[in-house]
C-alpha cells in the first residue's frame, strides 16, 4: 500500500515536470527572436522560397495554443511530431542518437568516477593542503569544455569520452575529497587510527560504507555537469549524438526536435534526482 | 603557519596588482596597436598583444577585475538562493518542499538559451558594455541555482536526521528556530558549490557573447579569453593565450585555500 | 604509503589508455578512390529542381548532367550533354543539339524528350524552382523536340545570359524524377545519412572522356561529410582524411601554410564583399533623430572616410583580404570599374563633412544639431571571427570622430528577424556572397522595391532620387542588348553607390583554399564551387 502511494507520488511528480517542461520550452522557443526567420532570406536567390516556407510555418504556429496542441498531438501519435528542419518524424532522428549519447555519457561517468575516487582517496589520506591534487583539478575546472576539446584535437589524443570525463572528474573529486576528509576526521575513525589499524582496512571497513549514501548526490551532480558539457563536446568532435542534434535544432528553431531532446534531459534529471531521494523511504523526509 | 591567511593576502595582492596595471598611466585595455597584432612580449607590451593589437597584460588585468567581480557576485547570489531553497525544501512545510524541488528539476531541463535570446531582444542594442555585463551576470545568477539547490537539499536532509538535530527536536525546538543552526552547518557543502560556480559563470558569460549578451567589445572578458583556447590557429601563433588560464587557476586555488580551516 | 602509490599508478594507466585512443570522428571510412571533403550542413533537398541552399546546389553541381555548363575558370558557356547550342538573332530561341548515344546512370537512353521534360518541369510553378525566375516570365516558355537529338526552347522575351541559366537545369529521366539517384552527370547520389554524410557514386555511363580517351570521372565517388566545426575540419584535413577545403578561414591559412606551404592557395579577392550599412527604413522603430543621421549622405560618407580598410584587411583577415570600395570585385574583370570615385580614408574630410551637416563635438562625444549624442550599435552575426574583429576595429576608427559604438553579435535567425522583419537595428555588418559575375543577379539587392534592398527594404516608390536612378539603370542593363551599354549602366550604378554609400564596402575576402598534396587535376577557380568545379577530373594520387 505504502509502495503504491509512493509510486503514485512519483508518477504525479514526473508528469508534472514533463508537462511544465513541454509548455515552458514551447513558450521559450516560439517567442525567442528568429522563430520566423530563415538564413536564406538574406540570399537574394533563395529569399522567395524561404519566405514562402516561413509563411507556411506562421500559419501552423500562429496561435500559441494551436502550436502547443499540434506538438502534443505528435506525441500522442507516437512519433513526437515532424522535425521542422528535416521533415521526418522526430523519433527517427532521436532513436539512434540516444544510444550514442547514452553510451558516451555512461563511459565518461565511469571514467570520471574512477579518476575522482582514486584521486580523492589518495588526497584525503595525505597531508592537509594537498596542492598536488588540488591544482590539477582546479586547472581542469578552469578550462572550458570547448577549449579542452580543441586542445585534444590539437594533440591528436583523447576523444569525447576523455574530455567529458575530465570535465566531470575535478568536480566529483572536490566533492569526494571534502566528504572523505570529513569522514577521516570522524571520532570513531580517529580512534581506530590511534589504535593502529591499517589505513587500507579502515578504508574498506569504515570509510567506504560511510560515504556510500553520498554516491546519490554525486550522481546527480555528475549528470547535471555532463549535460552542460555535452553540446560543445559533441559539436567539436562531431559525435552523432543528442547534444549535436539539440544544437542544430536550436540554431534552426526546430521546436519538435528541441522538445523531444528537452524531454529526455528532463527525464535524465529526474532519474538522477531519484538517486538522491532513494536512501530515504518515500515520504519519510518530511514526516519526522 | 596560517596557510589561509597567506592565501588571503596573496589574493589581495593579485587584485591590487591587477588594479595597478589597469590604472597605470598610459594603460588602456581598448587601444589598438595596429602595427603589432599578436605580438610577443616587448618592452611596451609585457605580455604581448591580442589579435587586434591590444595590450594583453592590461586586458587580462581588467578582465580579472571585471569577470571575477561579476562571477563572484553571481556565485554568491546563486549559492545564497540555493541555500535558501534547499533548506526550505528540507525544513519547510511538506507541500512547499515538493514544489521547490519540482521547480528545480524543471529549471534544470528547460532550454534557457532561448530565454537569453529574449532578454537580448528586450534590451536596447545600445545598452553599454558594462550594463550588458552586469545584466549577464545577474541572469546567470538567476539561472544557476537549481543544480546547487539540490545538493543543499540533500545535505539539509542529512542534517535533519543527524543526532544533534534529533536531540534539539526532542528538547522542543521548532523548525524555524533550528534553521539558525542549520545554515552554518551547511557551509562546508555550500563552499565547493560556490567555488565551482565561479569558473562555470566565467565561461558561461563568454558563451553568451554569441547571443549578443555578455561583456561587449571593447571591454575585456575573461571568458572570452578562455574561449580563445578553442582556436588552434591562435594557440599556434602565441603562447601568451594561456596566460588567462594560468591566472584563473591561481585565483581559484587561492580562493579555495582561504576558508580551509578543517 | 604503498596502497596509495598503487592507486596512483592505476589512475595514470586508465588515463593513458583512454588518452591514447584518438578521436574517431569520421562519419565513415574512405572507399578506394573516393574523394572526401566537408560541407557545412545538410543539403535541404536532392531534387535538382528544388535546390534552394548552398549545399544542395553543390550536390546538384557534381551530380547533374546539364545541356551546357558555365565554365567556372574561363567564365564561358560550354556544351555538355548538348554538343552544340545556338541562340537566334532576336535572342528568343535557343536550340540545343544533343550528343549521340547519351545514357543516364541506370543505363537508359537520354533523348530530347528527357531534356524537354526536365526544362518544363523546372518551369512549372508547382516545382518552386529558383531557376524559373531567371526566365523572367516562365509561363510563356515553350519547348519543342523536332527529333530525338534536338531541343528548341522558345522564350517570350530576351533573357540576359540565357546560356548560363541552363547550367542550373539538371536533365532527369522524363517523368521519373529520382532525387539525384539517376543522373546524366559524373556522379549520382548513393547514400545519405542525415547530419553525417552524403555519399556519391561514380556514374559509369557518364559521357565525358579525357584527352587520352579515358572515361570520366576519375574518382570512384565522393563523400561529403556534414561537419560544422572548423577545428575538426582542419584536423581531418591535416590528417589526410579530407582532400580539400573550399573556404579556409584566414587565421587557419598560416597554420596550414606552416605545416605544408604547398597545400594552401590564396587566389586573391573573391567576388564576395563585406559591407556595413545603416538602417534607413522610415518604418523602423528607431528615434527620429537617428533616422535622420542614417538618411544623411554626409553622415554615411564621413563614417566611410573614417574606416581604415587596410587595417581591416591586414588585421581581421591577416592580410588575406583586399580593401573594397565598390560592390564589384576586381576579380570580376568584365564588370569591375577602376575609375569609380569612392570616399577613401580621410579623417579631416570626415570631420569637415560632419561639421557641415550640423554635427559638433562636445568634449570627446559627437553630437548632432539637437545635441543628441551620436551613439549607435553595429550588429553582426555570431561565430564569424573576422566580422567581429572588423566591427571592433571600426568601433575604434569611429571613436576618432567622437562616435560611440556598441558591437553586438546575434545568432543568425535573431539577426535576420531584426534585419528583415522588425527593422529594429541601427547598423549592420555582413557579407554578400556572389556566385555569378554578372551583376544582373544583384537585381534583388538594388531594386528599391525588393525585400532584399537591405538599407530600406520593399519601398513602394523609391525614397530618394538616387535610388530611383539605380532602379532605372538596373532595369536598363537587364533589357539592353549590347554588353557595352550594360557596362555603362553598371558603372553608373557603382558610382551612385560610391557617392551615396548606402552600403559602406569594407573588404573583398580572398579566396583561400586548402588542397591535399595527393589530389591531382586541381585547377582552382574563384567562382563556386571553387576546387570542385572540375570534379570529374579530380583524383587521388595512386587512385584510378
Amino acid at each position: 500500500m505504502k509502495r503504491a502511494v509512493a509510486a503514485m507520488k512519483w508518477l504525479t511528480r514526473t508528469s508534472a515536470i514533463v508537462l511544465l517542461v513541454v509548455v515552458g520550452s514551447t513558450i521559450l522557443v516560439r517567442f525567442a527572436p528568429g522563430y520566423f526567420s530563415d538564413t536564406r532570406e538574406m540570399d537574394a536567390r533563395y529569399a522567395d522560397v524561404a519566405r514562402a516556407e516561413m509563411s507556411m510555418e506562421a500559419a501552423r504556429s500562429g496561435s500559441f495554443p494551436h502550436l502547443l496542441f499540434s506538438e502534443i498531438g505528435g506525441w500522442m501519435r507516437g512519433d513526437a511530431g515532424q522535425s521542422r528542419e528535416y521533415g521526418i518524424p522526430v523519433l527517427d532522428l532521436i532513436g539512434p542518437r540516444l544510444r550514442v549519447t547514452g553510451s558516451l555519457l555512461l563511459r565518461a561517468l565511469l571514467l570520471s568516477w574512477a579518476l575522482a575516487v582514486c584521486a580523492a582517496l589518495v588526497s584525503s589520506a595525505g597531508r592537509k593542503p594537498s596542492l598536488f591534487w588540488q591544482a590539477p583539478a582546479t586547472l581542469l575546472m578552469a578550462i572550458p569544455a570547448a577549449a579542452m576539446a580543441t586542445i585534444c584535437l590539437l594533440a591528436d589524443r583523447g576523444g569525447p569520452v576523455l574530455v567529458l570525463a575530465l570535465l566531470l572528474a575535478p568536480r566529483d573529486f572536490k566533492f569526494l575529497h571534502r566528504t572523505l576528509r570529513k569522514a577521516w576526521l570522524d571520532p570513531h575513525l580517529l580512534q581506530a587510527r590511534a589504535a593502529g589499524i591499517g589505513r587500507a582496512r579502515l578504508l574498506r571497513a569504515h570509510l567506504l560504507p560511510s560515504i556510500a549514501p553520498q554516491i546519490g548526490a554525486l550522481a546527480s551532480l555528475s549528470i547535471a555537469t555532463e549535460l552542460s558539457g555535452l553540446v560543445p563536446v559533441e559539436v567539436i568532435f562531431n559525435v552523432q549524438g543528442l547534444g549535436q542534434l539539440a544544437w542544430n535544432a536550436a540554431l534552426n528553431r526546430d521546436l519538435p526536435v528541441l522538445l523531444a531532446v528537452t524531454m529526455i534531459m528532463a527525464l535524465a534529471v529526474i532519474a538522477s534526482g531519484m538517486a538522491i531521494d532513494h536512501p530515504d523511504q518515500p515520504g519519510e523526509w518530511s514526516s519526522i | 603557519m596560517k596557510f589561509n591567511l597567506v592565501a588571503a593576502w596573496l589574493l589581495m595582492g593579485v587584485v591590487l596588482i591587477a588594479a595597478a596595471i589597469v590604472a597605470a598611466p598610459g594603460a588602456s585595455y581598448s587601444k589598438q596597436d595596429r602595427l603589432l597584432p599578436l605580438a610577443g612580449a616587448t618592452i611596451h607590451h609585457w605580455a604581448g598583444t591580442d589579435a587586434l593589437g591590444r595590450d594583453r597584460l592590461v586586458r587580462v588585468a581588467a578582465a580579472l577585475l571585471l569577470s571575477l567581480g561579476g562571477a563572484l557576485a553571481a556565485a554568491a547570489v546563486t549559492t545564497a538562493a540555493a541555500a535558501g531553497v534547499g533548506t526550505l525544501a528540507a525544513f519547510g512545510p511538506r507541500g512547499l518542499g515538493w514544489i521547490a524541488l519540482l521547480i528545480c528539476d524543471v529549471f534544470l531541463a528547460l532550454p534557457w538559451l532561448f530565454l537569453l535570446m529574449m532578454v537580448r531582444s528586450a534590451l536596447p542594442l545600445t545598452t553599454s558594455p558594462a550594463n550588458s555585463a552586469a545584466i549577464t551576470f545577474l541572469v546567470l545568477a538567476a539561472l544557476g541555482w537549481p543544480a546547487c539547490a539540490r545538493a543543499v537539499y540533500r545535505g539539509a536532509v542529512d542534517l535533519k536526521r543527524s543526532e544533534w538535530m534529533l536531540h534539539a527536536r526532542a528538547e522542543g525546538l521548532r523548525d524555524g528556530q533550528l534553521i539558525r543552526y542549520v545554515i552554518p552547518s551547511l557551509v562546508p557543502l555550500l563552499l565547493p558549490q560556490f567555488l565551482i560556480c565561479i569558473p562555470a559563470f566565467i565561461v558561461a558569460e563568454a558563451n553568451l557573447g554569441a547571443l549578443g549578451l555578455g561583456v561587449g567589445e571593447p571591454l575585456p572578458s575573461w571568458g572570452g579569453m578562455l574561449l580563445e583556447l578553442d582556436n588552434s590557429a591562435l594557440l599556434f601563433q602565441t603562447p601568451w593565450v594561456y596566460l588567462p588560464v594560468i591566472l584563473l587557476v591561481i585565483v581559484l586555488l587561492l580562493l579555495e585555500a582561504i576558508p580551509a580551516e578543517a | 604509503m604503498r596502497h596509495s602509490s598503487r592507486l596512483v599508478v592505476a589512475f595514470y594507466m586508465i588515463l593513458a589508455v583512454l588518452a591514447g585512443k584518438t578521436s574517431g570522428a569520421q562519419a565513415a571510412s574512405r572507399l578506394p578512390g573516393e574523394l572526401v571533403w566537408a560541407i557545412g550542413s545538410d543539403p535541404k533537398t536532392f531534387d535538382p529542381a528544388q535546390v534552394d541552399d548552398q549545399w544542395s546546389e553543390l550536390v546538384r553541381y557534381v551530380t547533374s548532367g546539364v545541356l551546357v555548363r558555365f565554365n567556372r575558370l574561363t567564365q564561358t558557356v560550354e556544351p555538355q550533354l548538348a554538343e552544340s547550342w545556338t541562340l537566334s538573332a532576336d535572342g528568343k530561341t535557343v536550340t540545343f543539339k544533343l550528343r549521340p548515344g547519351l545514357r543516364f546512370s541506370d543505363g537508359s537512353g537520354l533523348t530530347s524528350r528527357d531534356a524537354a521534360w526536365s526544362i518544363r518541369h523546372a518551369l512549372l510553378p508547382a516545382s518552386h524552382a529558383v531557376v524559373a525566375e531567371e526566365f523572367l516570365s516562365p509561363g510563356g516558355v515553350t519547348v519543342e523536340t523536332p527529333d530525338l537529338r534536338t531541343v528548341i526552347v522558345h522564350l517570350p522575351g530576351r533573357v540576359i545570359g540565357i546560356g548560363k541559366v541552363f547550367d542550373e537545369i539538371a536533365i532527369e529521366p522524363a517523368n521519373r524524377p529520382s532525387q539525384g539517384r539517376v543522373t546524366a552527370g559524373p556522379f549520382v547520389v548513393a547514400e545519405y545519412r542525415r547530419l553525417q554524410y552524403v555519399r556519391l557514386r561514380r556514374n559509369p555511363y557518364y559521357y565525358g572522356r579525357d584527352a587520352a580517351g579515358n572515361s570520366l570521372p576519375y574518382a570512384s565517388g565522393i563523400r561529403l561529410d556534414i561537419l560544422q566545426d572548423q577545428e575538426m575540419q582542419i584536423r581531418l584535413f591535416l590528417r589526410g582524411e579530407y582532400d580539400l577545403i573550399n573556404n579556409l578561414p584566414p587565421d587557419y591559412f598560416e597554420l596550414l601554410k606552416q605545416k605544408d606551404s604547398s597545400s594552401v592557395r590564396d587566389l586573391g579577392p573573391s567576388l564576395n564583399t563585406e559591407q556595413m550599412w545603416f538602417n534607413q527604413a522610415p518604418e523602423s522603430p528607431l528615434p527620429g533623430w537617428e533616422k535622420s543621421w542614417f538618411q544623411s549622405r554626409a553622415f554615411r560618407v564621413a563614417v566611410s572616410q573614417a574606416i581604415h580598410r587596410d587595417d581591416l584587411a591586414r588585421i581581421a583577415y591577416q592580410g588575406h583580404a583586399t580593401p573594397a570600395y565598390t560592390f564589384i570585385s576586381p576579380a570580376n574583370a568584365a564588370w569591375y570599374d577602376r575609375s569609380v570615385n569612392a570616399p577613401h580614408t580621410d579623417l579631416a574630410a570626415a570631420r569637415a563633412g560632419l561639421a557641415d551637416a550640423g554635427f559638433h563635438l562636445s568634449g570627446n562625444q559627437l553630437e548632432d544639431r539637437e545635441n543628441h549624442p551620436v551613439k549607435f550599435s553595429i550588429l553582426t552575426n555570431a561565430g564569424n571571427d573576422a566580422r567581429l574583429k572588423m566591427a571592433t576595429l571600426i568601433q575604434q576608427d569611429l571613436t576618432a570622430l567622437g562616435m560611440q559604438i556598441n558591437v553586438v553579435t546575434l545568432d543568425f535567425p535573431a539577426l535576420i528577424e531584426r534585419l528583415m522583419h522588425t527593422q529594429d537595428y541601427e547598423a549592420c555588418l555582413l557579407g554578400l556572397a556572389n556566385v555569378d559575375p554578372d551583376p544582373n543577379v544583384m537585381m534583388n539587392l538594388w531594386l528599391s522595391s525588393s525585400p532584399n534592398h537591405q538599407w530600406n527594404p520593399s519601398e513602394k516608390v523609391p525614397a530618394t532620387p538616387w535610388e530611383a536612378e539605380i532602379d532605372r539603370l538596373m532595369k536598363q542593363q537587364a533589357s539592353s542588348l549590347k554588353q557595352a551599354q550594360r557596362k555603362i549602366a553598371m558603372d553608373r550604378v557603382q558610382q551612385i553607390v560610391a557617392d551615396e554609400q548606402p552600403f559602406i564596402y569594407l573588404v573583398y575576402p580572398n579566396v583561400l583554399l586548402a588542397v591535399s598534396p595527393r589530389l591531382q587535376g586541381v585547377q582552382p577557380a574563384v567562382l563556386d564551387p571553387r576546387l570542385a568545379w572540375n570534379v570529374e577530373r579530380l583524383r587521388l594520387e595512386g587512385g584510378r
